[in-house]
C-alpha cells in the first residue's frame, strides 16, 4: 500500500487500468470521442501560451491591427532588444530569484521540521502543534491586520522579506509532510535510537535523506508560489528597482505609460512597441517555469496524489 | 556524546512510546509514561518546531489579534491598540454603503460557477484521459492540461487581453474570430454582462487539468475486478465510464465540493484582481469581497472599515469552513485534510 501511494500515477498503474480494454480491435465510439476531446482541450490549454510567444516576435505594426498573432510575421526582435538593453530586466530577475530561493529554503526547512515534530506523535507536543497549525486553515485575520503588522510593527516596507514572510508556511503542505513522515519505516528510526542517536541526529541524518521525494514536492510547490507572487510585492514594495518580474509585468498592464520605466524607452518612447513589449516581458517571466515544467511536473502529480489518496 | 551511553539510550527507549503511536493510535502508552511535560527529546522536538511556531505566532495569530482594528477609529499616529474605540460603527458603515450586497452576491455566485466548471471539466477530462491507451500521447496530453495551473494570474491577465482586447480594446483573437463570421466586434472590457462567464472559462482553463489529475489518482485505486465484471456483462467503455467509474469517483468529488463550499466566502483575489484591476466598469459583476477590501485599503486608506469587512468575511467564512470540515470528516473516515 505504501509503495502505491508514493508511486507517480502517470506511469505504470494508470496504463494498467487502461489496458483493461475489450479484446476486439475496433475502437469504441467513446474512445474515439475521448481522443478528440482530450486533444481539443489540450490545444485550448496550450494555444494561449503560443499566441503570447508568437506575438512577442511579431512586429508592433501587425499587432496593432489584430492584437494577436499565431505566427511571428513580420518577424521582429524590437521588444527583446529593448528589454535586454537596460538593467531593469536584470533587477527584476534578481528580485524574483532572491524571493524564490531564499523563500523556498526558509519555507521548506520550517515546514519539514515542524512536520516532523507533529509526525512523532509525542504526547503533550504533537497534539498542540497540530491544532496550532490547523486553526489558521479555518480562520484568518485578513488583509488589514497583516498590512499593519508588516508595515507598522515589523517595518518591512520595501524589503523583499515583506514579500517572503507573509506566505512562508502553508498548513496544507505541513500536513502533506506529516503524512509522508508517518509512513517512514519505524524500525530504522528505532534502531538509530538504540544506537544512541538523539532527536536532532535522527531528523537530519535519517529522516531528511529518506524523505527526499516529499521534500522535492514541497519545495516545488513553494517555489512556484514565490515565483508567481505579486500580491505582497504590490502591497509592500514601492521602490521600482526592487520589483520582482511579476510586478514589473503588472505595472506594464496597469499603465501603458509605465513603459517609460523600461530600459531604452526614454528617448524613443513614442516609437516604443508597447504591446509587443508586454508580450515579450510575459515570455521572459514564464520562460523559467516553462523550461522547468517537463522535469518538475511528475513531482507535482506525486504531491497531489499523496494528498488525494489519503481522502 | 555523553548522553549516548547504552544505559541512557535504553532508558529512553523504555520511557518513550516508541512507535506505538504511529499506525495504531490505540497504543496511547499510559504504562510507559509517567511525566506530563516534555522530556529531553521533547525539548529537542520543540526546538525543531520553534521556527515554524514563531512564524505561526507572528503571521497567523498576530493578525487575528490585530482584528481589534475593526472596532476602532484607527489612525496611524496612535497605532492599533492606542486608537479610540468606536463600537460597531465600522460595520454599520459598510452594511449601509450598498456595496455589501453586491460583493457578497458576486462572491457566492462566482464561486459556485467556478466550482461547478472546474469540477465538471476535471471529471470529464479524467474519464476521457483514462480511455487513452497511447502512452506518449496520454503523457503529453496530461502535461498540457496541467500546465495552466502554474501560470501566474498576471500572465493570465495578459493572455486575456490578447484574446479579448488587443490594442484598441476591439481587436484580439476572439474579435478576430467574430469578424470572420461577420458578427459585430465587442469591447469586452467595457461590457460587464459576460464577465462571470469569461472568468468561469478562465477557471476551467486554470483548474480543469489540476482537477483531472486528482480524479485520475482516484480512478487508479478502483479495483480491477469491478471492470472485469463489467466486461463479462458486456458493458461498453462508455457504459463502464458512466456506471462504474463515475459513481466510484463520487466520494472524491464530494470531498472536493465540500472543500470548495468551505472556501465559498473567500473570493479568488489574485486572479480576479489581476484581470479586472481597477476597471470600475466591470465591478457590478466581478467585484468580490477580497478585491473590495484590497481596493478600499489602497485607495481609501480607511483601515477600520476595511478591517470590519475582513472580520465579517473571516467570521462567516469560518462558519462555512468549519461546517465543511465537519461534513468532510463524516465523509472520509480517515479524517484527513484532503
Amino acid at each position: 500500500m505504501t509503495a502505491q501511494l508514493t508511486e507517480p500515477i502517470v506511469g505504470a498503474r494508470v496504463d494498467h487500468v487502461s489496458r483493461r480494454a475489450p479484446r476486439h480491435n475496433r475502437p469504441e465510439a467513446f474512445t474515439v470521442v475521448s481522443y478528440l476531446v482530450v486533444s481539443v482541450f489540450g490545444l485550448f490549454c496550450l494555444v494561449p501560451m503560443w499566441m503570447i510567444i508568437a506575438g512577442s516576435f511579431t512586429a508592433e505594426s501587425q499587432l496593432a491591427l489584430t492584437g494577436y498573432s499565431l505566427w511571428p510575421h513580420p518577424f521582429s526582435l524590437a521588444a527583446y532588444r529593448m528589454l535586454f538593453s537596460g538593467s531593469a530586466l536584470l533587477d527584476g530577475y534578481l528580485a524574483t530569484l532572491f524571493i524564490t530561493s531564499v523563500g523556498t529554503v526558509l519555507s521548506l526547512s520550517c515546514t519539514a521540521s515542524l512536520a516532523w515534530a507533529i509526525a512523532r506523535r509525542m504526547p503533550g507536543i504533537s497534539r498542540p502543534l497540530t491544532v496550532i497549525t490547523y486553526i489558521p486553515m479555518l480562520f484568518t485575520g485578513g488583509l488589514v491586520p497583516l498590512y499593519l503588522l508588516v508595515t507598522q510593527v515589523l517595518g518591512l516596507q520595501n524589503s523583499w522579506f515583506a514579500v517572503i514572510l507573509p506566505g512562508m508556511m502553508a498548513p496544507f503542505l505541513v500536513f502533506i509532510a506529516v503524512s509522508f513522515f508517518r509512513q517512514l519505516p519505524e524500525e530504522i528510526i528505532d534502531s538509530a535510537r538504540v544506537d544512541g542517536a538523539g532527536e536532532m541526529r535522527i531528523f537530519f541524518q535519517i529522516v531528511l535523506p529518506l524523505s527526499k521525494p516529499v521534500l522535492a514536492v514541497i519545495a516545488l510547490f513553494y517555489g512556484v508560489t514565490y515565483w508567481n507572487e505579486w500580491f505582497n510585492a504590490l502591497l509592500f514594495l514601492s521602490d521600482q528597482n526592487k520589483f520582482p518580474l511579476q510586478l514589473m509585468l503588472q505595472n506594464l498592464i496597469a499603465n501603458v505609460a509605465n513603459a517609460a520605466t523600461l530600459p531604452g524607452s526614454t528617448a524613443a518612447q513614442a516609437a516604443a512597441p508597447i504591446y509587443q513589449l508586454r508580450l515579450a516581458m510575459t515570455v521572459l517571466t514564464v520562460a523559467p517555469i516553462m523550461f522547468a515544467y517537463p522535469f518538475a511536473q511528475r513531482y507535482f502529480v506525486k504531491g497531489l496524489t499523496l494528498g488525494a489518496t489519503k481522502g | 556524546m555523553g548522553d549516548a551511553t547504552p544505559q541512557g539510550s535504553t532508558r529512553r527507549v523504555r520511557t518513550r512510546p516508541v512507535g506505538s503511536g504511529r499506525g495504531a493510535r490505540t497504543g496511547r502508552p499510559g504504562e510507559a509514561r509517567r511525566r506530563r511535560g516534555p522530556d529531553r527529546s521533547g525539548w529537542t522536538l520543540l526546538l525543531l518546531a520553534a521556527p515554524g511556531l514563531v512564524w505561526f505566532a507572528v503571521f497567523a495569530y498576530g493578525p487575528m489579534a490585530g482584528l481589534v482594528v475593526a472596532f476602532k477609529d484607527f489612525n496611524i499616529r496612535q497605532g492599533i491598540f492606542g486608537s479610540p474605540w468606536n463600537g460597531l460603527q465600522n460595520f454599520t458603515y459598510f452594511l449601509e454603503s450598498g456595496d455589501a450586497w453586491t460583493i457578497v452576491r458576486n462572491t457566492l455566485f462566482l464561486n459556485v460557477l467556478f466550482m461547478a466548471a472546474s469540477l465538471g471539466t476535471g471529471l470529464v477530462l479524467a474519464l476521457m484521459l483514462n480511455e487513452i491507451r497511447a502512452q506518449r500521447f496520454k503523457r503529453f496530453a496530461q502535461s498540457s492540461v496541467f500546465f495552466p495551473y502554474f501560470v501566474s494570474p498576471i500572465v493570465i491577465s495578459i493572455i486575456l487581453q490578447v484574446v479579448l482586447a488587443g490594442v484598441g480594446g476591439r481587436s484580439g483573437a476572439l474579435n478576430g474570430m467574430l469578424g470572420v463570421f461577420d458578427l459585430p466586434r465587442v469591447s469586452w472590457y467595457t461590457t460587464p454582462g459576460p464577465w462571470p462567464w469569461i472568468l468561469t472559462v478562465v477557471k476551467m482553463w486554470q483548474l480543469g487539468g489540476y482537477m483531472s489529475i486528482i480524479f485520475l489518482a482516484a480512478i487508479t485505486s478502483i479495483p480491477e475486478e469491478v471492470y472485469e465484471a463489467g466486461m463479462i456483462d458486456g458493458a461498453s467503455r462508455a457504459r463502464m465510464a458512466r456506471s462504474i467509474t463515475t459513481p466510484l469517483l463520487a466520494p472524491t468529488a464530494a470531498i472536493l465540493i465540500v472543500l470548495s463550499v468551505g472556501r465559498i466566502f473567500f473570493g479568488d483575489f489574485a486572479t480576479i484582481y489581476a484581470i479586472v484591476g481597477d476597471n470600475g466598469t466591470l465591478f457590478p459583476t466581478t467585484d468580490v469581497i477580497d478585491t473590495y477590501v484590497f481596493r478600499s485599503l489602497r485607495t481609501v486608506g480607511d483601515f477600520g472599515t476595511t478591517a470590519a469587512i475582513g472580520l465579517f468575511q473571516s467570521v462567516v467564512g469560518f462558519v462555512f469552513v468549519t461546517a465543511a470540515v465537519f461534513v468532510q470528516r463524516r465523509l472520509s473516515k480517515e479524517g484527513s485534510i484532503l
